[in-house]
C-alpha cells in the first residue's frame, strides 16, 4: 500500500536553491499538497535546526524552545501575510493567482531555511566551542561574535531567498520593475508582521540573568515599535 | 594537380581544462580498489570526478573515506611519537574524529553554496568531491610523516612541532581545495564566489577543531579541554605560554 509520507527530495531542494525560474514556476502552475508538505517540512526542519543551535547556547531546553519558536516565525509571517500579499501583487502590476503568491512566498522561506539548515552545525560547532554564557561573556568578543555570525548568517539566509524570489516573479510577471515593486511590498508587509513576531516569541539566545522561558512574562505587553521608539528617544533626548 | 592543400587538416586542439571528466576513454574505467582510488587522484583526478558521477559511486566514496581515515590514523601516530604515552592513541583518533567531523560539519553549507553557484552536481556528487579532498590531503600528509617523524623525534620545541604540522596540514589541504575547485568546475557552476566562501568556513572550522581536540601533540591530564578557547589564542598561549609571557613595558 503506497504511503502518503512526504520524503526528502534534495532535487527539488537543489531547484529551488539554483533558481531554476522554469521548474519552479511548473509546479505553481497547480496546487499539489505533496510537495506542500515537504516545503513545510523542510521549514520546520532547517529553521528548526538552526534555531537549536542558537538556543544551545543558553540552555539544552531553550535549544527545544527556539527549535520550535524560529519555524513558527517563518509559518506565521507566511500565513498571517498570504491573504494581503496575494491581494498586493495584482494590484501592484503582477496578476498571478493566490495559490502562486502563497507558493512563491513560501518557496523563499523554504530557502532561507534550507540555508539556516545547512549552517546549523557550524553554528552548533561554534557555540560548542565558546565558553558557557554568563554575565562576564555577554560583554566578551564571543558574544558578539557569536552574535553578529548569526545575524551574518540570517541576513545570507533571507537575501538568497529574496533574491531567489525575484527571479520568479520576473519570470511570472515578465518585467522586472513590477517584479520588483511587488517584491518590495512583501517585503515590507512580511518584515512588518515578522518583526514583532519575534518581539513576542523572545528570547532566542536569552541573557544569564533571566530564566529560560518559552515566552517572557511580559511577551504581549508592548510591541517591536513601540520599543525601538522607547529605545531612540533614550538614546537621542534621554528620557523614556 | 592539386596543389591548394597538400596536408590533412588537424583536428582542433582541445585545451585541457575545456574537456569534462569522462572525454578521455582512460577516464572512463571504473577504480576498483583503494590502491586504485589513490593512484586516480595523483595522476588522473577527472577520473575520479567522472566516476562520482557515475551509479554506484558510494562504493568509490566510501573507499576513500576509509583511505582518509586510514591515512589520518598513520600521520596521527607520527605525530603522537612526539609526546608519548597515551598520545600515541589519542593523537591518531583525535586527527581522523577531527578531520571526519569538519567535514561533517561543512558538507551541508557546501551542498547550498555549490547549488547556489547553478551547478547541477547532486549531493552525492559533492559528498564525492568532499572525500576526495580528504583523502588527497591525508595522502600528501602521510607522504610528509617521515619528515614529521624525524622532526619530532629531534626537537623539545612545542611550537616548532606545531607550526610544522600546521605547514603540512596547509600545503596538503591547498593540493585536496585544489581537486575540489577542479571538480566544482566541471558542474557547470556559475560562479566559484560561493565555493571560495565555503573554503574559508572549512580552514576555520578545521583549524578550530584544532584547540577543539587539544592536546594533539602536547602533553595534558585531561583527554579534552574543559577551557574553551579561540584557536588563535591556544596559538599563542602555545608560543608565548602564560607563564613565560613578558610582563608589560618590559
Amino acid at each position: 500500500m503506497p504511503t502518503a509520507i512526504a520524503q526528502p527530495d534534495f532535487r527539488e531542494t537543489s531547484q529551488l536553491l539554483r533558481g531554476d525560474a522554469e521548474s519552479i514556476a511548473g509546479w505553481m502552475e497547480r496546487w499539489d499538497n505533496r510537495r506542500l508538505v515537504k516545503q513545510l517540512a523542510m521549514i520546520v526542519a532547517g529553521a528548526g535546526l538552526y534555531g537549536a543551535a542558537m538556543g544551545w547556547w543558553r540552555d539544552p531546553q531553550q535549544a527545544w524552545y527556539v527549535a520550535i519558536k524560529f519555524p513558527l516565525i517563518i509559518l506565521l509571517t507566511t500565513g498571517g501575510n498570504a491573504l494581503i500579499n496575494g491581494m498586493l501583487a495584482p494590484l501592484l502590476g503582477l496578476n498571478i493567482p493566490f495559490r502562486q503568491s502563497f507558493s512563491a512566498i513560501l518557496m523563499s522561506f523554504v530557502i532561507a531555511s534550507a540555508i539556516l539548515g545547512a549552517f546549523s552545525p557550524l553554528m552548533a560547532f561554534m557555540v560548542w566551542n565558546a565558553p558557557p554564557i554568563s554575565d562576564a561573556t555577554i560583554h566578551s568578543a564571543t558574544y558578539g561574535f557569536i552574535k553578529l555570525a548569526n545575524v551574518a548568517v540570517i541576513a545570507f539566509a533571507g537575501f538568497t531567498g529574496n533574491a531567489r524570489l525575484f527571479q520568479l516573479l520576473t519570470r511570472l510577471g515578465g518585467n522586472r520593475t513590477v517584479a520588483l515593486r511587488v517584491l518590495l511590498a512583501w517585503l515590507a508587509i512580511n518584515l512588518f508582521l515578522g518583526s514583532q513576531l519575534s518581539w513576542v516569541l523572545r528570547p532566542f539566545i536569552g541573557l544569564p540573568g533571566l530564566p529560560v522561558q518559552f515566552l517572557r512574562d511580559n511577551a504581549f505587553q508592548g510591541n517591536f515599535y513601540e520599543n525601538v521608539f522607547h529605545t531612540f528617544r533614550q538614546i537621542f533626548f534621554g528620557f523614556d | 594537380m592539386n596543389e591548394s592543400n597538400p596536408t590533412p587538416p588537424l583536428p582542433p586542439v582541445i585545451p585541457a581544462a575545456a574537456r569534462k571528466p569522462g572525454d578521455d576513454p582512460a577516464e572512463q574505467v571504473p577504480i576498483q580498489n583503494g590502491i586504485a582510488a589513490i593512484e586516480a587522484i595523483l595522476r588522473q583526478p577527472r577520473r575520479v570526478m567522472y566516476q562520482l558521477r557515475q551509479p554506484g559511486a558510494g562504493k568509490l566514496i566510501a573507499v576513500m573515506l576509509f583511505i582518509a581515515v586510514a591515512c589520518s590514523i598513520v600521520y596521527g601516530l607520527v605525530a603522537g611519537t612526539f609526546t608519548g604515552g597515551t598520545q600515541l592513541w589519542a593523537a591518531p583518533v583525535k586527527i581522523a574524529t577531527g578531520l571526519m567531523i569538519s567535514a561533517l560539519i561543512c558538507l551541508p553549507s557546501l551542498y547550498i553554496f555549490t547549488c547556489l553557484s547553478g551547478s547541477q552536481a547532486r549531493l552525492v556528487e559533492v559528498f564525492g568531491l568532499l572525500a576526495g579532498l580528504l583523502m588527497l590531503m591525508t595522502i600528501l600528509l602521510v607522504g610528509f610523516a617521515p619528515v614529521a617523524w624525524i622532526f619530532s623525534q629531534s626537537t623539545e620545541s612545542l611550537a616548532w612541532m606545531g607550526t610544522l604540522h600546521l605547514v603540512f596540514w596547509f600545503i596538503a589541504t591547498l593540493f585536496g581545495l585544489r581537486f575540489l575547485k577542479a571538480g566544482f568546475a566541471h558542474t557547470n557552476a556559475k560562479s566559484q564566489a560561493g565555493l571560495n566562501t565555503w573554503i574559508i568556513i572549512f580552514l576555520l572550522v578545521a583549524l578550530q577543531m584544532t584547540a577543539a581536540l587539544r592536546p594533539i601533540i602536547g602533553k595534558s591530564d585531561k583527554l579534552l579541554p574543559t577551557e574553551k578557547k579561540f584557536f588563535v589564542s591556544h596559538w599563542l598561549d602555545c608560543v608565548f605560554p602564560p607563564e613565560a609571557k613578558p610582563k608589560s613595558g618590559v
